[in-house]
């Protein structure tokens, strides 16, 4: 690599406009754009990615908080024999329910706000494809996620809550054995969830693949967007077979249709498939994410390129295609027969070798680097150590006769929660703090947050390490409570004590959210700079907080970590220096004069009509009725309203173009977006 | 910190690690007083499994080792210390020193590849052989084939000790499982209603009853002895509660249990406890709780010369009683447990409590109704209020409802007319 000495100086090209003809009569009303993008109103009515992104990470924060809460219950209720804090009934709601909350309500959508706001920056596009799909996938998302979170309050405490467990295996999920709406609320806001995964995966296919900077060819992608691209592959394939099982769920229970009444001849088996099949490259959506997460964190704080760059993204798609071959081990005492328990036990014996291909290029970035313990790398290696534990009783359950031992005891309860909280919740926050300077334009202060992880580490290890022991004791999942002569008290105890200093972990990481919130307001605001960290990708070119128009020019790429070459060269002995200080190369942000899809009303208003409809699926058909007419309002409102305005703030005195349209197609054509999304509207 | 104190500190953190990690390892070797643990097995299967998975968790171990120590090893090794400010020229770094800008290596990929599918492959082989040796239930030398049926919240057994079990049983038991020891005894699990799974840790694995279909499984204990189990498949309300029990006797004692279990109940002599209890019994209990002899569905109202005193009160073996799906628009007798010989088990209401306080003072099972002490206060609680002992869904017909009409005399009877059932 030779010495980049393109510090940019000057613009290389604006993206502004050409004006156009001034348009005399302009619409009224709603189908006007809204305007401004300050207050309250500017959120709602967003199609910025970046405010998306950030939406998503405060909602996935909130629901975190109350899937905590339930797993605190959950662990208070077996912290004793025959525990009677919660009783069975309710039980089986709170621990169905921090499921369904901490997997489609907390890891996929925090996932989904690292998605959203980095993608684009990181392949140096100004926003998504389709920016008001984007803000219609959160909005959904949360319409969903709100839902079903409601059907804990709906008709008394944990009265209509689902009871089936996430898996919620059918006929126990019929109206025969739980007659009360819970599982109505997971059939329907699942499917509603599924709707907001399945347009936002499309969305940032359609941005990966066609809105690359110049230059930006696919082997030149963080090893972040490659991740996140194959997890939206994932979801696109993945999404639809989980619709399936919840369309056929909701039909049998509202409208009694017969597809899993076994009197009626029907086979239970047929959802443990259907629903595995989504299940297992669920797992994969939930953790390439932070795998991506960890490969940006770690070569940054090791001062190193990431090992094996090629082979890490090799490792990820194998991950993705050998995910969909794996999902019958789930089913191993299901009675599927010996030969398919044989051969899905090789084939996920085999995922283990990308899994673990990843961990050794993870150490080899490490190995010989300038280790720089920060509170994301700390959170990073976490992952590395934590993630290894979960991958080896991984492996173990793969030996499908002792899995015939361990499946639907703690032993498995360990095993998935060192690969999600241990891999993709670490990461995540991993992520959180190492962008946070990026997205708010300060830091995190490293004294607490160093503290809150160490509390979070070593809580989740007295919480999770003993469950594989209670587990290989013969403790089953899912039961309310245990008897006392059955010897699980020791462990639970210690256990629960453990899920007590996770939350105190977490409640520290809240509190150094505050507190340095706090400290950057009183100190004046001071300016973190675009690259606080000395990072790789392009995302770090630009100003923190990112501007809304992200770039102040297109950034043409040569090679990967892009942003890293325009800082360090290599002298003529071969030493790495300094070519270039960072605040030459970086992008300041001024650059005013950058044409941005417009905000709408109506993602939102389309949110709110989707949610009409899931309650009117569960209580009334004339309410469900309100929100269709809803729904296919603000469809058309969505067509009808122009395709851009002038006076949006980002927009400046050239933008007159709302009625034409034309803009000048860039060759990564994301100027022309007002144009491709007014076109795929309908 | 100077280097010292710092040492120090890694010192006694690897200290802290290793003394913790030595514990865990004490913990799970002494396994004293854990009925439901995979990890001592006494049946063959439960051992063979043990013997396949055992040397996997060391290799684990070792893999386990090397990953973490070789974190700990990067860290320790290449770590810079210095200022957390992080406002240098270099970003978070203060100096201009890089490391050599690796950027992989494909030898090493390949190996780090190829070496763990070559682990994998082998261990591979090996679980293949044990898992179609384990699946290979015909391999037994007995007749005798019990039929298992999971229903909301307990389990049922058939015996049919010529095998065919599309014909009626010969006898049928709950929640506690009777096998002779050394021997494979066959069953075929089903269920009544949703998915359970039976599982008797100790013994074998689990497989689940699905409702609609027949899952061969095999149980064999290598010996005599008392295994607990518990249904391993969530299967609504009280899952937890659903426990089961299975119980290893010699081939002459097995014998002996199971020439008394063919037989009927007595009827007690009118005007005693007894009798009163069986009246009770018969209005109140008798719509789902079979005694052979002396209740069916038939006799409600009381009658005992229309009881039969066999199994034949089913009439025709199928539907429910054959372990097919269970459609509960109605209550069927058989839909709880046949309580014949109630007192010649160990424990009640899905085994989740003793039926004898002193259970633990090692009272040969064939002797428990002979010389154990009655639960009695958690079986009259059980008979007044079972939804308060045992969370029920009785206003849908899943497990057992309250009576909490009943006085405590009439509870007494019962509890009476129970014990006479030997």
């Amino acid at each position: 690599m030779t010495v980049t000495d393109g510090a940019i100086t000057a613009p290389e090209e604006t993206l502004a406009l050409p004006a156009g003809p001034v348009i005399a009569n302009r619409p009224l009303g709603v189908f006007t754009r809204p305007q401004g993008n300050e207050g309250w109103k500017s959120w709602l009515f967003t199609v910025d990615h970046k405010r998306i992104g950030v939406m998503y990470g405060a909602a996935a924060m909130f629901f975190f908080l109350v899937g905590g809460a339930e797993a605190l219950f959950i662990r208070l209720q077996l912290a004793t024999p025959d525990g009677s804090v919660i009783g069975a009934g309710t039980y089986n709601g709170v621990f169905t329910m921090h499921g369904v909350t901490m997997i489609f309500l907390v890891a996929m959508p925090m996932a989904a706000a690292f998605a959203n706001y980095l993608l684009p920056l990181q392949i140096g596009a100004r926003d998504v494809a389709f920016p008001r799909l984007n803000a219609f996938s959160f909005w959904c998302f949360l319409a969903g996620g709100l839902l079903l979170t409601s059907s804990m309050l709906i008709g008394g405490w944990f009265q209509n809550v689902p009871d089936g467990g996430w898996f919620n295996y059918a006929p126990n999920s019929g109206v025969l054995f739980s007659p009360h709406k819970g599982i109505d609320f997971y059939a329907v806001g699942l499917q509603i969830t599924g709707i907001a995964s399945l347009v936002s995966s499309i969305n940032l296919i359609v941005t990966v693949l066609n809105m690359r900077t110049k230059g930006m060819s696919l082997f030149r992608m963080p090893v972040l967007t490659w991740m996140l691209l194959i997890t939206q592959f994932l979801l696109l394939f993945a999404i639809p077979v989980i619709t399936v099982a919840l369309f056929l769920l909701m039909f049998d229970r509202l409208w009694d249709a017969n597809f899993f009444n076994v009197a009626a001849g029907a086979d239970p088996l047929l959802w443990q498939h259907l629903f595995w099949i989504f299940g297992h490259p669920e797992v994969y959506i939930l953790v390439l994410p932070a795998f991506g997460i960890v490969s940006e964190i770690i070569p940054t704080f090791s001062r190193k390129p990431l090992f094996g760059y090629h082979f890490m993204v090799a490792s990820g798609i194998a991950i993705g295609f050998m995910g969909w071959g794996v999902w019958a081990h789930h089913m191993f005492t299901s009675g599927i027969g010996p030969l398919a328990v044989a051969a899905f036990s090789v084939s996920t014996m085999f995922i283990a070798v990308p899994t673990g291909v990843k961990i050794l290029n993870w150490l080899g970035t490490m190995y010989g680097g300038r280790l720089r313990f920060t509170t994301p790398m700390l959170y990073a290696v976490g992952v590395v150590s934590m993630f290894t534990i979960g991958g080896l009783s991984g492996v173990t359950h793969s030996i499908a006769p002792s899995d015939t031992q361990q499946t639907d005891t703690y032993y498995i309860v360990a095993h998935f929660h060192y690969v999600i909280f241990g891999g993709i919740i670490l990461g995540l926050f991993g992520g959180l703090h190492f962008w946070w300077p990026k997205i708010f334009g300060y830091m995190l202060d490293e004294g607490w947050g160093k503290a809150a992880f160490w509390v979070i580490l070593i809580g989740f290890n007295f919480t999770f390490g003993p469950m594989h022991i209670l587990g290989l004791q013969g403790m089953s999942r899912r039961i309310a409570t245990y008897r006392a002569d059955e010897g699980f008290a020791f462990w639970n105890m210690v256990a629960t004590i453990g899920a007590f200093v996770i939350a105190i972990g977490v409640a520290m990481l809240l509190w150094n959210i505050y507190k340095s919130t706090r400290d950057w307001r009183r100190a004046g605001r001071p300016d973190v700079g675009p690259d606080p960290w000395d990072a790789r990708a392009l995302e770090w070119m630009t100003a923190s907080p990112t501007p809304e128009h992200n770039f102040d020019s297109e950034i043409e790429v040569e090679g990967l970590d892009e942003f890293w070459h325009r800082k360090y060269g290599k002298d003529e002995t071969g030493r790495v220096v300094r070519a270039a200080p960072t605040s030459e190369v970086a992008h300041d942000g001024s650059n005013t004069k950058v044409h941005l899809p417009s905000p709408s009303y109506w993602p939102i208003v389309l949110g709110g009509g989707i949610l009409l409809v899931g309650y009117g699926l569960i209580y009334n058909l004339w309410l469900a009725a309100a929100g269709v007419v809803l729904l296919v309002a603000s469809i058309y409102g969505w067509i009808l309203e122009p395709p851009d305005d002038p006076e949006a703030a980002g927009h400046d005195e050239d933008g007159h173009d709302d009625g034409d349209g034309h803009g000048d197609a860039d060759s990564n054509g994301d100027s022309a977006e007002a144009e491709e999304e007014a076109a795929t509207v309908g | 910190m100077s280097k010292r104190p710092m040492a120090l500190v890694w010192l006694s953190s690897l200290l802290v690690i290793a003394g913790t990690i030595a514990l865990i390892v004490v913990a799970i070797v002494v396994d004293d007083n854990h009925p439901l643990s995979t990890l001592s097995p006494v049946g063959r299967h439960g051992r063979e499994i043990a013997e396949l998975i055992n040397p996997i968790f060391i290799v684990a171990g070792v893999v386990f080792f090397l990953v973490q120590g070789a974190v700990l090893a990067l860290w320790w090794r290449f770590r810079v210390a210095g200022s957390d400010a992080g406002d240098g020229e270099f970003g978070y770094y203060e100096d201009d020193e890089f490391p050599e800008q690796v950027h992989g290596n494909n030898r090493l990929e390949v190996a780090w590849t190829l070496i763990p599918t070559v682990l994998l492959a082998v261990i591979s082989v090996f679980t293949l052989i044990a898992l179609f040796a384990l699946e290979d239930v015909e391999a037994s030398d007995e007749d005798m084939v019990v039929t298992v049926i999971g229903q909301q919240w307990w389990w049922e057994y058939q015996y049919h000790l010529d095998g065919n079990t599309d014909t009626a049983p010969d006898f049928v038991a709950a929640n506690e499982l009777v096998i002779p020891v050394g021997v494979d005894v066959p069953l075929d699990i089903k269920s009544r209603d949703v998915i359970h799974a039976f599982w008797i840790p100790k013994l074998n694995g689990k497989k689940d009853a699905v409702p609609g279909r027949s899952h061969d499984w095999v149980i064999q204990a290598e010996e005599t002895g008392t295994f607990r189990g518990q249904c391993t498949e969530f299967c609504g309300l009280s899952h937890g509660y659903m426990k089961m029990v299975a119980v290893a006797l010699t081939a002459e004692e097995f014998a002996e249990w199971r020439d008394n279990q063919i037989t009927a109940a007595d009827m007690p002599e009118e005007g005693t406890a007894e009798h009163a209890g069986w009246e009770v019994f018969s209005q109140q209990c008798a719509s789902c709780h079979v005694v052979n002899g002396v209740t069916s569905p038939a006799n409600r109202g009381g009658d005992p010369e229309s009881a039969p005193d066999n199994w034949d009160i089913y009439g025709e073996f199928n539907g429910v009683y054959a372990g097919t799906y269970l459609e509960t628009d109605t209550l069927v007798a058989g839909a709880a447990p046949n309580l014949t010989h109630l007192m010649t088990r160990g424990t009640f209401a899905g085994s989740i409590f003793d039926l004898y306080l002193n259970a633990g003072a090692h009272i040969p099972y064939l002797e428990l109704a002979e010389k154990g002490t009655l639960n009695r206060g958690e079986l009259e609680a059980w008979i007044y209020n079972a939804p308060e002992r045992k969370p029920a869904d009785a206003d849908n017909l899943r497990g057992m409802p309250a009576r909490t009409g009943l006085s405590p005399d009439d509870v007494d009877n019962v509890v009476a007319f129970l014990s006479t059932l030997d």
